[in-house]
């Protein structure tokens, strides 16, 4: 006499194994990858390019024209913040250029209130690139260390509206803050979005020599020139939290 | 249909349909977006506090930041004058500059102007001792300010001219009242003092803006110091008008032609 076994799972119960491993095993992989790739910050942030009160285009002025980005934003190399500029900065060309024209009406009143008193009233201008309140960033230690505007804000001489060309996010800081030779370049040719780094550069050293250097010797040579600190230096929590 | 092959279907699709959301993601990724990104979790990247130029409701204007008070310097330009001031020690000065008195060097260098017999007059030279790295400095500083309008080679024919011309020459109304800027090297600058053209690019002139807020005390001293340079090296004399010491003492220039114009001769 065979012994029976104590219990048999029936035929029916087969179809529980599939779910089991469908919601233990493909799904919860589909949605970590779905949530990674959607919840990038590549995703998340790039792109932003909000309606600004007046349609500023950079790629006629800063482009076409070839205007330098420190005429307008006068303070990059020698502050934290590369300020936007006052409307008095728009009026040095647009008092006698476009005077009429009705995007600009917003400027005009803007610097009009200004005359009559200090507290002028300003444009509402929205920030596209913006870093979280925890994070200092100093514009003037970058583009005196040879970092280009490039480097974060993309080639803003080809941008109509401006939008957000990098995804701001810590692990992209970090990829130049880990190994910033090869993202160095001259001062001189720090606001040059056009700047390829291709050809043979022409340096002044300390002793006002002038050096050529290949590019490929380039980003070395600077990270001593311009005292770059060390790599333990630029990645300790200090360097850009407080 | 054999079971199977409906199964396969089933999956195909499930497949298929699982593939959407990657590919609304893709699009979202490559369009441009007018709204700022949602954040779920905040994580302090919004604090209450005042970053540069950030609006604030306390202050009747909406800015946070405050205005400059007239009358006042920023403490930044006065670092720059101490600098130029240290610097423009007598004992450091070329022969022929007019040594000033201490107290007097802040009213050149941040007015152009120098007190004699309590009238202003203009300085007739830089007060700050001229250096190559100081020209230069005033060479980058130039090609950033003043390059749009009076262009590279200060002829008065920058980019914003030439785009003012293109607009003109389309009749778009946009050119404006616009008047061509002032050529640099011409007699019109040549004749004004040091102190004079440092005078214009800091209060301006005619239609040119005032540009004493853009750009530092020193560096339009350095401007001035580069516009100098530019006029030496665009005065060509002609030979025969030099003082006879110097003519004897140049030597012809030996010029080796190169070899295809010489085929063309």
């Amino acid at each position: 006499m065979s012994e029976r076994p104590f219990f048999v799972f029936p035929k029916w119960s087969d179809w529980l194994t599939k779910v089991f491993v469908v919601s233990t095993l493909i799904i919860p992989i589909y949605l970590v990858i779905l949530i990674a790739y959607g919840c990038s910050a590549r995703t998340l942030n790039v792109n932003y390019a909000p309606r600004q009160p007046v349609p500023f285009s950079h790629a006629l002025h800063a482009g076409k024209l070839g205007i330098n980005c420190e005429y307008c934003h006068t303070d990059v190399a020698r502050a934290a913040y590369a300020a936007l500029p006052p409307t008095q900065t728009c009026l040095n060309c647009h008092s006698l250029i476009a005077s009429k024209s009705r995007e600009l009406q917003a400027v005009r009143n803007s610097y009009g209130t200004g005359k009559k008193s200090l507290a002028g009233m300003s444009i509402p201008w929205i920030k596209v690139d913006d870093l979280p309140d925890y994070v200092y960033f100093n514009h003037e230690a970058h583009i005196n260390a040879g970092i280009s505007c490039l480097v974060c804000h993309g080639k803003v001489n080809e941008m109509t509206r401006v939008y957000q060309a990098k995804p701001f996010n810590m692990a992209w800081c970090l990829n130049c803050h880990r190994n910033p030779a090869p993202f160095l370049r001259p001062r001189n040719q720090v606001t040059n979005l056009n700047w390829t780094g291709k050809n043979k550069v022409k340096l002044a050293n300390d002793l006002g020599l002038t050096v050529q250097m290949l590019p490929h010797n380039l980003g070395k040579y600077l990270m001593k020139r311009y005292h770059i600190p060390s790599v333990k230096q630029l990645t300790d929590c200090e360097t850009c939290h407080r | 249909m054999k079971r199977k092959t409906r199964n396969f279907y089933i999956y195909v699709n499930l497949g298929l349909v699982a593939l959407v959301p990657f590919g609304l993601i893709c699009l979202a990724r490559h369009r441009r977006t007018t709204t700022p990104r949602w954040a779920i979790i905040q994580d302090l990247d919004k604090q209450p506090y005042y970053k540069p130029q950030r609006p604030s409701k306390f202050f009747a204007d909406g800015r946070a930041m405050r205005p400059h008070i007239p009358g006042t310097l920023a403490q930044q330009d006065f670092i720059y004058v101490n600098q130029a001031e240290t610097r423009a020690h007598p004992h450091n000065w070329a022969k022929g500059h007019v040594v000033l008195s201490h107290q007097k060097i802040y009213d050149a260098i941040l007015y152009g102007q120098k007190l004699v017999h309590g009238q202003g007059q203009w300085l007739t030279h830089i007060p700050i001792p001229l250096t190559k790295r100081f020209v230069e400095r005033g060479q980058v500083k130039f090609n950033i300010f003043c390059e749009p309008c009076h262009g590279y080679d200060g002829r008065g024919n920058g980019p914003v001219n030439q785009w003012d011309q293109k607009l003109r020459r389309e009749g778009s109304p946009a050119a404006g009242n616009w008047v061509p800027p002032s050529d640099l090297l011409g007699p019109g600058v040549a004749f004004l003092s040091d102190g004079m053209i440092y005078n214009i690019a800091t209060n301006g002139v005619g239609t040119m803006a005032s540009y004493k807020d853009q750009i530092p005390v020193v560096d339009r001293w350095a401007i001035v110091s580069y516009v100098r340079a530019l006029e030496r090296s665009q005065k060509v004399v002609p030979v025969g008008k030099l003082p006879y010491p110097i003519r004897t003492t140049l030597k012809p220039l030996k010029v080796e032609a190169k070899p295809n114009e010489k085929a063309k001769s």
